[in-house]
């Protein structure tokens, strides 16, 4: 249900601008700069307001935003005439158990493992751990199969693990 | 069920089929190697999720907010500048020199070709002008010659924004174009030389008579016979309404 008299300025205002820092959380991790990331949510914002009358409303709106900066992001890539890292891997990755303790550590490993990862599983782990889309979501997001999602996340979360696991004996 | 890994992770994130639940608790309950993929998984997301959120500058949501604003600002201007170029647009169509350069490069484009592209072939005025006007063009009364140029025939050509009547008048290398032309033209009373040939634009009975030949005389013999039958021209009545 659309709210009644509230402008489409308002309605953005108070359905889309509350989750800005949400956006800015994914595209720090996307870009892993903050001048960047600034340019994409700024980007990713103004595309929205325009596209903003083919959000339905009661749908995850957050989920919407993210559709968009992705779409902004990989724009920026075709511009520049390069592609997002999309490495698929062969099989998982190394399978390594890691330690509890390596797990434990400060957030600068956890940080580093995750910036280590290529940007399409990064971006996959951002939007399922810390996003916390559902699989559905992050298939709209990223226009790929359901299968893919789950199989970059799987392989982001094997790249960490190896990672953190691989720093202590 | 045999090791599935990508299975184990859509389990940790309670993304599988109902269906699929018992089968791979079964699993993950024989298979300590899978069980502890699950475990880590389960801890690198509450890890994962605890990280302290990257924080914007604080200016980036005032920055946000202002480049919306800019947004209607923008349409505000644009809107002035796209009426401004519309009546450009409509205004240089009925400008002479367009009008005039339009048909003195249809005169070189139908006397330029090795045989005249009529419709139709006919040196009786009466009869061509039964075509035209059975064709929706109202034709005023044509000379059947002038100039020693006779009438040869006639088609209609297409031009850049209108489409023309367009009246052949001939005598071996000597030829001269006579155009009816529908639609809106300003200021007929200047003789204009565009594409090196003679133009002359004249109102004649309510239409928009266009002249053109590479010999000033045959104009100005068309010009002559029309303006003695029921024409007059625009260039007097303007000078007189001065």
């Amino acid at each position: 249900m659309r709210p009644a008299g509230l402008s489409r300025d308002k309605r953005f205002e108070a359905e889309a601008l509350p989750h800005l820092k949400a956006l800015y959380g994914t595209a720090y991790r996307m870009t892993r700069n903050a001048h960047d990331a600034e340019d994409l949510v700024q980007e990713t914002f103004l595309r929205a307001y325009r596209a903003f009358d083919g959000y339905t409303p009661g749908t995850n709106i957050r989920a919407w935003l993210h559709t968009i900066l992705y779409r902004v992001r990989t724009d920026a890539f075709r511009r520049a005439g390069r592609s997002p890292q999309t490495v698929e891997l062969d099989g998982d990755g190394p399978a390594v158990a890691a330690p509890q303790d390596a797990l434990a550590s400060g957030g600068e490993d956890l940080v580093r493992a995750l910036d280590g990862l290529p940007e399409a599983f990064r971006t996959a782990v951002v939007l399922r751990d810390v996003q916390e889309l559902t699989y559905e979501e992050i298939a709209r997001v990223l226009g790929v199969p359901i299968g893919t999602v789950m199989s970059r996340i799987h392989r982001g979360r094997a790249l960490m693990r190896a990672a953190l696991g691989g720093r202590k004996p | 069920m045999s090791c599935d890994p990508e299975r184990v992770t859509a389990y940790v994130d309670g993304a599988l089929d109902a269906a699929r639940y018992p089968e791979l608790e079964a699993h993950l309950a024989a298979c300590p190697e899978c069980r502890a993929q699950a475990e880590a998984e389960r801890e690198l997301r509450a890890r994962l999720k605890a990280l302290p959120p990257p924080t914007p500058s604080a200016e980036l949501e005032a920055r946000v907010r202002a480049s919306l604003r800019r947004r209607p600002r923008a349409a505000t201007w644009l809107l002035p500048m796209a009426a401004g170029l519309v009546a450009l647009l409509a205004w240089a169509r009925g400008a002479t020199p367009f009008v005039a350069w339009q048909l003195s490069r249809d005169h070189d484009h139908c006397f330029g070709q090795r045989r005249l592209p009529a419709q139709l072939w006919s040196g009786n005025p009466a009869r061509v002008a039964e075509w035209f006007e059975s064709r929706g063009t109202s034709v005023p009364v044509i000379p059947e010659a002038a100039g020693g140029l006779e009438l040869v025939g006639g088609r209609y050509c297409p031009l850049l924004d209108r489409r023309v009547a367009h009246l052949y008048y001939s005598n071996g290398d000597h030829h001269l174009s006579l155009f009816l032309v529908p639609g809106p033209v300003r200021d007929v009373s200047r003789e204009t030389r565009p594409r090196g040939n003679f133009v002359r634009l004249l109102r004649v009975g309510g239409t928009t008579v266009g002249l053109v030949s590479e010999e000033e005389e045959y104009v100005e013999a068309f010009r002559r016979a029309l303006s003695t039958t029921v024409a007059w021209d625009l260039d007097r009545v303007d000078r007189v309404a001065r």
